[in-house]
């Protein structure tokens, strides 16, 4: 099988430190990757990496089989990055911005023009395109910061965490934008992200990174078969209690045990049957539940039964 | 594409108001102030030093020329060429004479002559800084302490010891007066008299004088040329601060991204540093041509020597930039303008010119490029040739040179998160 992209052994050491520790991954034409970890696990040095910008310590970064390491040009041409930071000029419009990137990347007059129009459209940045962008909302530079990757077609993108810090109508705005993008135009995404629900939107295949390493990959249904053989239990209670969960802890059928305020959720046996002796417990500590919802096992499931701690902290 | 790199940064220096008011209006304000503070000092024609002398002669100098020739034909033959030295010797005239008589001494000397009924109110208005009285019957008694005997009378000074400047000055001059009268009478009493001998003319320098006999540099050519060189320096570290920005912000990575080789940035790095560095120098030239007066004659040479520096400047922004670079932090084009320029503008002889002061001085500033640039424009006002000036000529290109091979040996070839 030929894989357009395709990553091995990719390695990169600071201080004696793997921050990128062996990662291996591959994205074919059309599809949408994710790459799921918590803040620090080495996703953004991985993505340097892959997009030529720094040298991995080990490892190969291959399009179309031939290595990109001593030839970044192969891969840039057909490459759009939208880093996690706003790469843009603020003292410059939307339209001057999109003017200046396209006009490095040698793209002729009368396609850009055309190219500039329906990426402010795409964008959705058309009736503000002449704003200076320092007086643009946090939302309306994100969109910008991704359209200007947009711009020459390339035929993969690469994003990451493109939806940091912002509100969660342009958080959906950008999820459509990107879902559209795919469908309509074959472009191959890589989506970096510590939102377990963006990934689970977007992504056909996922990879999930800690401490530089891919702990997890494969569909979403594939990971999340890591937790087949269980349930995850949500329980709502009257009001919080340290010590049913002490005791919820100490209990060897249930594991995976998070509270926050009056919320538990925790993970059981499928076949088990955990109704009676949770109620006990409420009971002995004078707790009433108020309701519990059983949920098949997310994402985040997966990443806490696989390292013990939860996606974002 | 390369054009694209420089019109972006043309675009976002002309909408910083902040860097616009240090490059260009902070430099026009300075020539204006130190010209006007320091003019005084340096082009030695100030009201500082202005003069205001009041002359208040009691006796009749030509009755008392007469009178004098009278009594002295009774003691001795004076034929007519006598008669025309002693004319040539009233005390009075000639004092006048050396006090008003000299081009340089009239740029700061005003005599007034008063009526003798005048003194009292002109002692008390205080508007004079120096009233000399002539009493009565002066000149008479002059000559003849000097030909015939009898004591010699004395002039009636009074001088305004709120101004010890002006009152100094006024004293050595009359103190000078008196030396070249007596060297005459000396002269006369030896009967070596003769009409060609003339009291020697007080010279007094008043401009700074930086090449012989040539035109001299007022505070204004001065600090237009001085100031001018040490903002260009500025326009370093504001580009080199500006690129830093977009390391810091990805914007590098993007420009990579896009196949833009590193070396290909800085080379945009450099040539928009000379084209907003000559810009900046003609809007500064522009400015002092019409509001002091600076003319640039030999108009090739100047834009040779602008060139050059804006070169200079440029490699400096590269430098800088190639430092902030590889320590991923703008400390080096920070430290440049907070500290450097202000060193290179000493020992340039932006703030004085130090090339009076030693000639280490003036060596070292030759080599640094405000101070380079500021010889050659001080020396092109001085009416210079080519060959005049060709060794800062030579000292721009090397200082240019230089830096540019260490910037390009320093700068990065890939971006990425450090």
């Amino acid at each position: 099988m030929e894989f357009m992209i395709e990553v091995v052994d990719l390695t990169k050491t600071y201080k004696k430190v793997n921050v990128v520790d062996h990662v291996n991954l591959y994205i074919e034409p059309g599809e949408i990757v994710g790459l799921l970890g918590p803040n620090g696990a080495g996703k953004s040095t991985a993505i340097a990496m892959i997009s030529t910008l720094i040298k991995p310590s080990k490892g190969d970064v291959l399009l179309n089989q031939k290595s990109v390491i001593n030839d970044q040009g192969s891969l840039r041409e057909v490459l759009g990055v939208v880093p996690q930071e706003i790469a843009l000029y603020s003292d410059l419009t939307a339209r001057e911005n999109l003017h200046f990137f396209g006009s490095i990347h040698k793209m002729p007059k009368d396609k850009l023009k055309e190219r500039i129009e329906i990426v402010l459209q795409e964008i959705g940045l058309q009736d503000e395109n002449k704003k200076l962008v320092k007086h643009y909302s946090g939302g309306m530079k994100r969109r910008l910061n991704i359209g200007v990757a947009l711009l020459h077609e390339p035929e993969y993108l690469i994003m990451d965490e493109p939806t940091v810090g912002i509100d969660p109508q342009s958080r959906n705005h950008i999820l459509e934008t990107v879902k559209k993008l795919n469908e309509r135009s074959n472009t191959a995404i890589i989506y970096t992200s510590h939102y377990m629900e963006e990934v689970e939107f977007l992504c056909n295949r996922i990879y999930i990174i800690d401490k530089g390493r891919v702990i997890a990959s494969g569909t979403k249904d594939e990971i999340k078969s890591i937790l087949s053989s269980e349930k995850t239990i949500r329980l709502k209670l009257e009001k919080p209690s340290k010590k049913l969960v002490e005791d919820l802890t100490l209990n060897p059928m249930l594991s995976n045990i998070l509270a926050k305020d009056a919320e538990i959720s925790l993970t059981v046996a499928k076949d088990t049957n955990f109704l009676p002796m949770i109620l006990k417990l409420c009971d002995q500590h004078h707790v009433a539940l108020n309701s519990f919802q059983i949920e098949e096992p997310s994402l985040e499931d997966v990443f806490l039964h696989l390292t013990g701690r939860a996606l974002r902290n | 594409m390369f054009f694209a790199l420089i019109v972006k940064q043309l675009k976002i220096l002309s909408r910083n108001p902040l860097e616009l008011l240090v490059l260009l209006l902070m430099p026009v304000v300075l020539i204006t102030i130190l010209s006007v503070a320091l003019g005084p000092i340096m082009d030695g024609n100030s009201e500082m030093l202005d003069l205001d002398i009041a002359v208040i002669q009691q006796d009749d100098e030509d009755a008392q020329l007469e009178s004098f020739l009278k009594k002295a034909n009774e003691s001795m033959p004076i034929d007519e060429k006598l008669e025309g030295n002693i004319k040539q010797m009233l005390p009075v005239t000639l004092l006048l004479d050396q006090l008003t008589g000299n081009e340089e001494m009239k740029k700061f000397v005003t005599v007034k002559k008063l009526n003798a009924n005048e003194l009292k109110k002109a002692r008390k208005s205080g508007n004079y800084d120096v009233i000399i009285d002539v009493p009565k019957n002066f000149t008479d008694e002059y000559l003849s302490s000097v030909f015939l005997s009898g004591s010699k009378p004395s002039l009636n000074v009074y001088l305004d010891e709120d101004q010890p400047v002006t009152s100094s000055i006024t004293k050595s001059m009359l103190d000078y007066f008196q030396q070249q009268y007596s060297l005459l009478t000396q002269l006369s009493s030896s009967s070596n008299l003769d009409a060609a001998v003339t009291i020697p003319k007080i010279v007094v320098a008043s401009d700074i004088e930086t090449l012989d006999n040539q035109k001299s540099i007022s505070s204004k050519i001065y600090y237009t040329f001085s100031m001018s060189v040490m903002f260009i320096l500025y326009m370093a570290s504001t580009i080199a601060s500006l690129a830093f920005l977009e390391k810091d912000m990805n914007i590098f990575d993007r420009i990579l991204l896009a196949r833009i080789h590193p070396i290909t940035y800085l080379g945009s790095i450099i040539v928009s540093t000379i084209l907003l560095a000559m810009i900046q120098m003609t809007i500064l030239f522009t400015v002092s041509h019409f509001m002091f007066d600076i003319q640039f004659e030999q108009f090739g040479l100047y834009v040779l020597i602008t060139f050059l520096l804006a070169v200079v400047v440029g490699a400096l922004a590269a430098l800088l930039s190639a430092i902030n670079y590889r320590n991923n932090s703008s400390g080096a084009s920070n430290i440049f303008s907070a500290a450097i320029i202000s060193i290179l503008a000493l020992v340039g002889g932006s703030f004085i010119p130090v090339s009076e002061l030693s000639s280490f001085l003036s060596s070292l500033g030759k080599w640094t490029p405000n101070g380079a640039a500021l010889e050659a424009y001080l020396k092109l006002q001085q009416n210079a040739t080519f060959l005049d000036i060709h060794d800062l000529v030579f000292n721009l290109s090397m200082l240019g040179i230089g830096l540019l091979v260490i910037a390009f040996v320093l700068f990065p070839r890939r971006g990425g998160i450090s």
